[in-house]
């Protein structure tokens, strides 16, 4: 038993190492350009996500919250969302409505918890895998310029340009110098109770210590991307009102936007007949 | 070189303390969204507990640039990008922060002081959390979130939230923002401005100092924080205008199926002919 659970706590160390989280996070980001999802108009999905990230907090009818719950569970899997994601997703449904069923069960409460839970666990299912659905299913791209359309400010949507290119880089570097860190340190004993607080206190120091390093690199490289954006007139363009236009031409409603919107209307307006019939 | 004598940096270098620390403090709150957080004992180790990164940064360059990326870090790297965006409630964490960071930068006139340093790393940490508990027990004494547990006993969310505010400064922020960015700021000093190519603050160029006008900006912030926070929570109660509509429509519902299906007909035809078209073309 003892060592089929040291077994099952390295595998789980193994999977989820640095390694791991980048990939995940790259597949998240540019792995699914191909999906049906990817290639909608951004400001369509916008729009839509702005009903089912909000109307579900307004409204209490079990089949209408499970009608829109499958659709928005039908088009993450569409968008095919990397598997971290979607478990991060479910932890945190978990943690913000799941432990208090358990909760309920355990202090004697019955079967009459359930179905206020249950509006509570689907309203805040279907907004996060409607928020999963658009924010992972689009390319950073086209989310950018989708926001740009309703009038984000530019920093938001270069930042998240930004944010999806660095980031593999900036994962790579911190985990080199922790790493580096790592060969050159002397790690206590961690065998004792006395030791393995020691070794905890030990891993948070070097982590500290190694944003030293990577504030240095950091720095150096914000000032060259910069430098950079500021030689293409960046500063410039962002303001001005041409060049967004002709940033924004590429975007097109198609057919199929349509056709989303209309099955999503579809799916709604059967949820909301069940819930009148019921 | 008038412009490097003087710490408000140009645009440019603006843009590279924001984005600077929105890379930085982005990579960091991502780990802290993708590791669960724990706790040992009484200490959790919660978000907060990156907050350095951003306080570091807003101690040695301009403060406004510093906080407001780190804030938009936060946002991007683990809230969209994770998919995990919660809307109008991400709207306080992001003015939280921001206000937090800001306040501490502009108090540090000469980043070698390490008790000014500290002060102010501690004083932003606690401002930032303070906002935080002010704005969960209005959540509650507003009664817009329902509290069964402890319903008619508002003395024991003082005791709860003002617990769990003493909690985190004197572990969390002690351990995780006033001892790293104590150890960092004088590191840091005179090392990195050249990178960005800025002269190191000094007392005499510093735009340090709380002034009347930041700190009427910040209450405003703090207000919008409040607001927008108890809107977002404020849709768990808005339940009742939702009832009358549903009761009297089944003929619309019927309505809006046939619609849909009509327009889903339609385009699909469209569609299809638009494919014809191009497979003649």
């Amino acid at each position: 038993m003892n060592r089929l659970s040291k077994k099952l706590s390295e595998n789980i160390l193994d999977k989820f190492s640095m390694d791991f989280l980048r990939n995940q996070v790259l597949k998240n980001a540019y792995g699914n350009d191909d999906t049906i999802i990817a290639g909608l108009d951004p400001r369509i999905l916008l729009a839509w996500y702005l009903f089912f990230g909000l109307v579900p907090w307004f409204v209490n009818d079990i089949p209408f919250l499970m009608g829109c719950f499958l659709l928005v569970m039908v088009t993450t899997l569409l968008a095919r969302v990397a598997g971290l994601v979607l478990f991060l997703f479910a932890l945190g449904v978990f943690t913000q409505t799941g432990y208090l069923f358990l909760a309920t069960l355990l202090f004697g409460g019955d079967a009459s918890a359930v179905a206020p839970l249950l509006i509570l666990t689907l309203k805040v299912a279907t907004i996060s895998l409607a928020s999963v659905t658009v924010f992972s299913g689009l390319d950073p791209d086209k989310l950018s310029n989708g926001l740009m359309w309703y009038g984000c400010p530019e920093r938001l949507s270069f930042s998240i340009s930004y944010a999806y290119r660095m980031l593999p880089m900036l994962m790579e570097e911190f985990q080199n110098v922790l790493l580096s860190y790592r060969l050159r340190g002397n790690p206590p004993a961690h065998k004792t109770l006395g030791g393995k607080i020691k070794y905890l206190i030990y891993q948070v120091k070097i982590i500290m210590q190694s944003f030293y390093p990577l504030m240095l690199n950091t720095a150096k490289r914000s000032r060259t991307t910069v430098e950079a954006l500021e030689l293409r007139g960046y500063r410039y363009a962002a303001v001005n009102q041409s060049v967004k236009k002709i940033k924004l031409a590429a975007l097109k409603v198609s057919c199929n936007d349509g056709i989303f919107l209309a099955v999503s209307l579809l799916v709604v307006a059967v949820s909301v007949l069940i819930s009148t019939l019921l | 070189m008038s412009t490097m004598q003087k710490q408000t940096a140009t645009q440019s270098q603006k843009l590279m303390i924001f984005v600077l620390s929105m890379s930085l403090y982005g990579l960091a709150t991502l780990f802290t969204e993708l590791i669960p957080s724990f706790q040992v004992g009484i200490v959790e180790f919660s978000v907060e507990f990156f907050l350095f990164i951003p306080l570091t940064l807003a101690m040695l360059f301009d403060p406004l640039s510093a906080a407001l990326g780190a804030a938009t870090g936060e946002l991007v790297f683990s809230e969209i990008m994770l998919g995990q965006f919660g809307g109008l409630g991400e709207l306080e964490k992001f003015l939280t922060v921001t206000i937090g960071v800001y306040i501490a930068g502009r108090m540090v006139k000469n980043p070698k002081n390490r008790a000014m340093v500290g002060v102010a790393a501690i004083t932003g940490t606690a401002a930032q959390l303070l906002m935080g508990t002010v704005v969960d027990i209005l959540k509650v004494q507003l009664a817009v979130e329902d509290f069964e547990a402890v319903a008619g006993l508002p003395e024991s969310v003082f005791a709860t939230e003002g617990f769990a505010f003493l909690n985190d400064l004197l572990f969390s922020g002690i351990l995780f923002c006033l001892l790293p960015t104590l150890y960092l700021v004088p590191k840091l000093y005179g090392k990195i401005e050249p990178l960005l190519g800025m002269a190191p603050r000094t007392p005499d160029s510093a735009v340090s100092g709380i002034s009347l006008k930041a700190l009427i900006v910040c209450a405003v912030g703090f207000v919008a924080a409040i607001a927008a926070e108890l809107a977002a929570t404020a849709g768990m109660s808005l339940v009742d205008w939702e009832a009358e509509w549903a009761e009297s429509g089944t003929a619309l519902a019927v309505g809006m199926i046939v619609a849909a299906v009509i327009a889903i007909v339609a385009l699909l035809i469209v569609k299809r002919n638009a494919g014809k078209k191009a497979a003649v073309n």
